[in-house]
């Protein structure tokens, strides 16, 4: 069963701190988004396997668009 | 209204497991800030003789003596790092706060005895103003323990005159007891001149056998006839009679309880100055605590030392605000006004130490789509928009008809700009909700949580709000300024570096400065400067921030100048609906 990381906000991607492969619990740190001044943290919604990471740092994302999927 | 208040909704939940993991650095961060703190407040009760050296002439110190007055577990100080004209002292050598003693709300204050035996210092009446406004707005009695040698003549031009000098504050005893807030003052030591008033402005006096006070004192060597310049025949002059100079101080209790009877008791020992005045406040006039009471106290669902965990130093990282009211309030419980309408604020009644407290501060993170409803550009929490504007001017405004004090938590970046901003009117929202604080008559306070920014510092309830803000508290996290440092630079120099471009000189003398500026920004606005400057009354430590709500709403509720009868009150019944 697989899980999307959705992007909150549009902005841009300032840090991404999941690999593929890295076993992850629910509420680990997995991105941070930056828009309007501020840092947004984005979390893991479950324990599992990062699958695919979809963004790389300096990204300009929309709002939910997927970010990473956890399996 | 026992239904309303017994069990208010739920506020808040227990942190996650991941929280907590991913938190451990940040609490040792925010730990460590807050040791640096301490470290600075350790200097200004370590300021002037060592406490043997005082005691070994018979004399309790200041410290001392508020910890034999104060009720245990009362003690808020406030002012502690006040020094704005940077004396040499580290103080302004006064030392304030809130407490309780014989069991009522006090609002206290002392001359640090052990520097320069209590003198009056650049600064210091600028520091009493702020203890003798904060009686005033809390209606509670004032307590002085007085023991002042008179001004440090050396920086008298500082101090001595001018509109907020040395002699306001006995304009403002005066004021205090015109409004029936009683001034009580235990009396130590030599206060001449300057002491002297500051021993007899009070309302009752309380005085140690060995004290004084009087219009002049007795230090002076007379009898030197002035030539206008000092040399060495008129030093050795000055030498003799110094030697033989044996005047006794004038105004001791002979003259001023026996004679005059100012001193109202006298007492041999120091502890029984302040027995006495345990005793005169136990006797004051207060209503009891059950009159306000909606509920019984109650300590928050979650433990306060959560907060270290919830509130990130770095001014950019976005954190559930939320999360920290539900540790500071009783129960973890709350009304929440209008939660579907500007959300970038929250309004809410909560419960401190059983009373009612209107509850006002900035959500952080992004707002959703389609808000502001006025712009084509999203929102970001701890920027104010139309709709919360005028939520906080109408809540405030209820909070004053119901006779609620009100407890603001600031973390805000301003005020939305630009030309859309202004069509939405939030400069006059802004103004209206000046205008909405001052005709209401309630105490508010606030706490700095992480920035307080551009206007926005002035309208939540800021120290701006003179007859409203009681005290305004600080954080480690705490930063205030008119505008960002890199903001101030760009605005500064932005024009300059196009001129300078044009005219092909090199900008980077201009980078330099805009650096520069940044820098003294970021300098400037540090929680221990805006402490030192008087931006903050306090920076108080996240886990001690609840100790200061209960002192607030104690002493809000405990002589309040007006009340509402709780089955009167509009505001739940607006909030239930």
């Amino acid at each position: 069963m697989a899980e999307k990381i959705l992007a909150p906000l549009a902005g841009k991607v300032v840090a991404v701190k999941i690999n593929v492969g890295d076993k992850v619990e629910e509420d680990d740190e997995a991105m941070v988004i930056e828009a309007m001044k501020m840092e947004t943290e984005v979390f893991v919604p479950c324990n599992g396997t990062v699958k695919e990471v979809l963004v790389k740092e300096g990204a300009s994302v929309e709002e939910d668009d997927v970010l990473a999927v956890i399996e | 209204m026992r239904p309303y208040f017994e069990k208010m909704p739920d506020l808040g939940r227990a942190l996650k497991k991941g929280e907590i993991k991913r938190t451990e650095d940040s609490v040792q961060t925010v730990k460590d800030a807050e040791a640096e703190v301490a470290r600075a407040v350790e200097g200004v009760r370590n300021a002037g003789f060592p406490t043997e050296k005082i005691n070994a002439r018979g004399e309790m110190t200041v410290w001392q003596r508020l910890e034999y007055l104060v009720d245990p577990g009362t003690w808020c100080p406030l002012h502690t790092l006040f020094n704005p004209l940077d004396n040499e002292e580290g103080t302004t050598n006064v030392i304030d706060g809130l407490g309780k003693i014989g069991g009522k709300w006090a609002v206290i204050i002392g001359f640090d005895n052990k520097v320069m035996a209590g003198a009056w210092l650049p600064g210091q009446s600028e520091n009493i103003l702020r203890v003798t406004d904060l009686a005033k707005r809390l209606n509670v009695p004032l307590v002085w323990l007085v023991n002042c040698s008179g001004a440090k003549l050396p920086e008298q031009e500082k101090f001595y005159a001018n509109r907020r000098g040395a002699g306001t504050p006995f304009f403002r005893h005066a004021e205090l007891e015109q409004a029936g807030i009683p001034v009580l003052a235990g009396i130590y030591g030599t206060n001449p001149a300057g002491g002297g008033y500051q021993g007899v402005s009070p309302t009752v006096l309380f005085a140690h056998k060995n004290c004084n006070i009087a219009v002049g004192g007795a230090g002076i060597v007379s009898g030197m006839a002035p030539k206008g310049y000092f040399d060495t025949e008129m030093a050795e002059g000055l030498i003799e009679k110094a030697r033989a100079f044996k005047a006794k101080p004038p105004g001791s209790v002979k003259v001023h309880y026996d004679e005059t009877g100012f001193f109202r008791y006298m007492y041999e020992t120091e502890e029984g100055v302040l027995d006495g005045l345990k005793d005169y406040m136990a006797q004051m006039p207060a209503y009891h605590p059950e009159f306000f009471r909606v509920a019984k106290p109650e300590a928050p669902a979650y433990p306060p030392e959560d907060i270290y965990r919830l509130l990130p130093l770095e001014p950019k990282k976005v954190y559930e605000f939320d999360q920290i009211l539900a540790r500071l309030v009783d129960g973890s419980q709350h009304m929440e006004f209008r939660p579907d309408y500007g959300p970038e604020v929250y309004t809410g009644l909560c419960k401190v130490d059983g009373y009612l407290v209107g509850c006002i501060g900035n959500r952080q993170g992004y707002l959703g789509k389609g808000y502001p409803e006025y712009a084509d550009y999203p929102g970001i929490g701890g920027k104010l928009y139309r709709q919360g504007l005028i939520k906080m001017n109408d809540f405030v405004t209820l909070c004053g008809r119901d006779r609620i004090p009100v407890i603001w938590f600031q973390d805000t970046s301003g005020i939305d700009v630009g030309d859309t901003a202004e069509k939405a009117e939030l400069l006059g929202l802004g103004q209206s909700l000046i205008y909405s604080i001052q005709q209401t008559d309630v105490p508010m306070m606030l706490v700095v949580l992480r920035k307080g920014t551009a206007a926005a510092h002035y309208v939540m309830g800021g120290p701006t709000a003179n007859r409203h803000n009681a005290f305004t508290l600080g954080t480690v996290a705490s930063e205030i300024y008119v505008m960002h440092g890199e903001t101030a630079a760009v605005a500064t120099y932005a024009r300059r570096l196009v001129k300078e471009k044009d005219a092909g000189r090199p900008i980077e003398p201009v980078i330099e400065k805009m650096n520069q500026l940044a820098r003294d920004y970021h300098d400037k606005s540090r929680p221990q400067f805006c402490a030192r400057t008087g931006m903050l009354d306090e920076i108080v430590p996240l886990g001690e921030l609840r100790h200061y709500l209960v002192a607030f709403a104690g002493a809000a509720y405990q002589n309040p100048k007006s009340i509402c009868p709780q089955h009167h009150l509009i505001l739940p019944r607006i909030i239930k609906g």
